[in-house]
């Protein structure tokens, strides 16, 4: 293989969205000079080795190959590629699925969701985001709550705190040690740095207007749940009810379930102020400064607008940050207009869209404190 | 295929590693050009046994860091050893070294703690196999600053100075992608992904790993592992809990798969409760 079709092989990947920079091209070329590139699957082989970082650039890379070195497609050696791994994705988890679907339907029962603002724009573009979720990005939900819970649990503080055994010399500790040896330093006392503890309080609208949303809004609050931090949950309609205890289950199957049966009044009205009203009564001193408190709602409240933005003083007051996400912020006719967004946006440090998978990932650096 | 290639296929295949093309390519390019390989795919397909094996067949030391949440440096790369330094201290103080002789003899290699990246780095004899296990399991700034000391292989120690490797280690990553690493690690490394392994290859490593269990048991227990992985369990049994599930059949003395064995040994491939009752449901579905 010549050099120029290297270079145009590299090219072609990285039209294709595959990050090669020279760098690669450079090895890519040095590797063709130690392998037999008479064997096609030795340099397929070791092309993909040198110029894809992870299984998922697999497909891309393997169609080009065979339209670069144009012939009929045939399965090259038994390769472990991410093709089975797809395959395995789908068919994971068939009950979910299924249940997801038929969920809404079967817990609304009755109640009239509310429409949906704005024009069919928002409407379908929404339904398409949901329709069109596969089950490998809702794996990736969960991968990416496990990840913000994983940040958020691992910031070191600028404290420190004794160990046992450590990391660095505790020297006014082993000083005060030594006293007890007549001034000689035997033992040593060690410290390291404290890991920052962020707490995470989910707020969930389940409301009628939210009905599309909250299935993924649901599966990102249960993968945040499922992790090990400190995350509370909350879903209101009408009314308030703490979920924590619901979601924290081995599948989300069976946290849906007991959601399900044990909280009422799926897919109603709104209040959003009564609802963060009374979350206040209840909760508002487990609230502090290192807690993050995200709000997903659109917004749309039945209720005054004063009670909403009284609840929200006295929230913003105490935490260390109010995340707002709405899903509709992703329309980009979408003006926050509605009298209860009106009321709330004074007290939100960030409003953010949620509407789909790279929104929520956008939103990771926020939930820092 | 190189011969060189098929050398390695051949050496691993001496390990009781059944390595087909693409590891062995994988590894000889690693070798070839130095670089780092990454190796990914999910838990118990044998990632860490590549190191392991190419470790043996190298006949060469393995080095192993295991990786987990707040990894840091001094246990990764080096520490003093304090306590040994504060006695040495105590012992000379009588003698008549100097202040700047007594600092130098303390900050010698005879304190030093090497842990595995520093160990790697300064094996003598030959170059060694680094095993970087689970490297997903650390933290971003480790990631950071993991890939300083792959990119030079050379350590500073403000005490004692830069040592350099007298042989580049061969270096495998592994990951099982509990989170993104990042490009640059990723750029650095070349990229192997490891599936789990067709109905054919299982039985083969069945064969070789298990020789003791029969060729129908065998051919009956990787069907079954195979048709397990396809049932969208929470934990999908990897080629490790076949091979558990094998030495256990083999252990009980088992020549077929009756209930009464099944019952038995199904803790063997299967770790959580809703996970036995969708296989026995899939099961029943099936008879």
């Amino acid at each position: 293989m010549e050099i120029e079709n290297v270079v145009t092989f590299c090219r072609g990947l990285r039209e294709r969205g595959l990050s090669v920079t020279p760098a690669e091209v450079v090895t890519a070329a040095t590797v063709l000079q130690v392998i037999d590139t008479n064997d096609r699957d030795e340099v397929f082989l070791s092309l993909r080795s040198v110029l894809t970082t992870s299984v998922d650039d697999f497909p891309v890379f393997e169609e080009l190959f065979e339209m670069f070195w144009n012939r009929s497609p045939r399965k090259l050696v038994e390769r472990d590629s991410g093709a089975t791994v797809r395959a395995r994705n789908v068919s994971q988890p068939k009950g979910l699925a299924f249940f997801l679907e038929n969920w809404s339907a079967s817990v609304r029962a009755g109640a009239e969701p509310v429409k949906v603002p704005g024009a069919s724009d928002t409407d379908s573009r929404a339904q398409k985001d949901f329709t069109a979720f596969s089950h490998e990005e809702l794996d990736q939900i969960s991968q990416l709550a496990r990840r913000i819970v994983k940040r958020l649990a691992s910031k070191p503080s600028r404290r420190w705190q004794p160990v046992a055994r450590g990391h660095r010399v505790n020297l006014r500790r082993s000083l005060r040690l030594s006293l007890k040896t007549g001034g000689e330093m035997i033992e040593l006392a060690y410290k390291r740095r404290r890991a920052k503890r962020t707490k995470l309080v989910v707020i969930c609208d389940v409301s009628g207007s939210m009905d599309m949303y909250s299935r993924l809004l649901l599966q990102f609050v249960y993968g945040l749940q499922n992790s090990f931090a400190k995350v509370e949950s909350f879903v209101f309609a009408t009314s308030l009810s703490r979920i924590t205890g619901e979601l924290k289950n081995k599948t989300y199957r069976r946290a849906l379930d007991r959601l399900a049966s044990n909280v009422q009044g799926w897919s109603g009205g709104t209040r959003i102020g009564a609802s963060l009203a009374n979350f206040n009564v209840q909760w508002l001193r487990r609230i502090d400064k290192r807690t993050v408190i995200i709000i997903l709602s659109d917004g749309w409240d039945t209720g005054e607008p004063e009670q909403l933005a009284a609840a929200l003083a006295k929230l913003k007051e105490r935490a260390g940050r109010l995340v707002w996400l709405n899903p509709l912020l992703s329309n980009s006719t979408y003006q926050p207009l509605t009298r209860g967004m009106q009321a709330a946006l004074p007290f939100i440090n960030v409003f953010a869209p949620a509407h789909d998978l790279a929104s929520l990932r956008a939103l990771e650096p926020h939930l820092i404190l | 295929m190189r011969e060189e290639v098929r050398q390695i296929q051949q050496l691993l295949e001496r390990q009781v590693y059944i390595a087909d093309a693409g590891v062995a390519t994988a590894l000889y390019l690693s070798m070839a050009l130095g670089k780092p390989l990454l190796v990914e795919g999910p838990a118990g397909v044998g990632k860490t046994e590549i190191a392991k094996a190419l470790a043996n067949a190298l006949g060469t030391k393995l080095i192993r860091l295991q990786c987990y949440e707040g990894l840091d440096a001094t246990t990764a790369l080096y520490e003093w050893n304090y306590p040994k330094q504060l006695l040495h201290l105590k012992l000379e103080e009588s003698s008549p070294a100097s202040e700047a002789e007594k600092e130098a003899a303390i900050f010698g290699e005879a304190f030093l703690l090497k842990r595995p990246l520093l160990q790697a780095i300064t094996e003598h004899e030959r170059a060694p196999v680094l095993l970087i296990d689970e490297i997903d399991r650390s933290d971003e700034e480790f990631e950071a600053f993991l890939l300083e000391v792959l990119s030079d292989f050379q350590v500073t120690i403000p005490e004692i100075g830069t040592i350099k490797a007298t042989h580049r280690p061969h270096v495998v990553l592994t990951s099982n992608r509990s989170r993104d690493l990042s490009d640059a690690l990723r750029r650095r490394c070349l990229y192997h992904w490891i599936d789990y392994p067709s109905l054919d290859k299982e039985l083969e490593i069945v064969r070789a790993k298990v020789p003791a269990i029969g060729q129908v048991l065998s051919e009956r227990l990787t069907t079954i592992m195979q048709a397990t992985r396809t049932m969208g369990l929470s934990k999908i049994p990897g080629v490790a809990e076949t091979l558990d599930w094998a030495n256990a059949l083999v252990a009980l003395q088992a020549t077929e798969l009756n209930d009464e064995i099944m019952a038995e040994t199904i803790g063997c491939f299967l770790k959580d409760e809703a996970d036995i009752a969708t296989f026995k449901a899939a099961q029943i579905a099936t008879d």
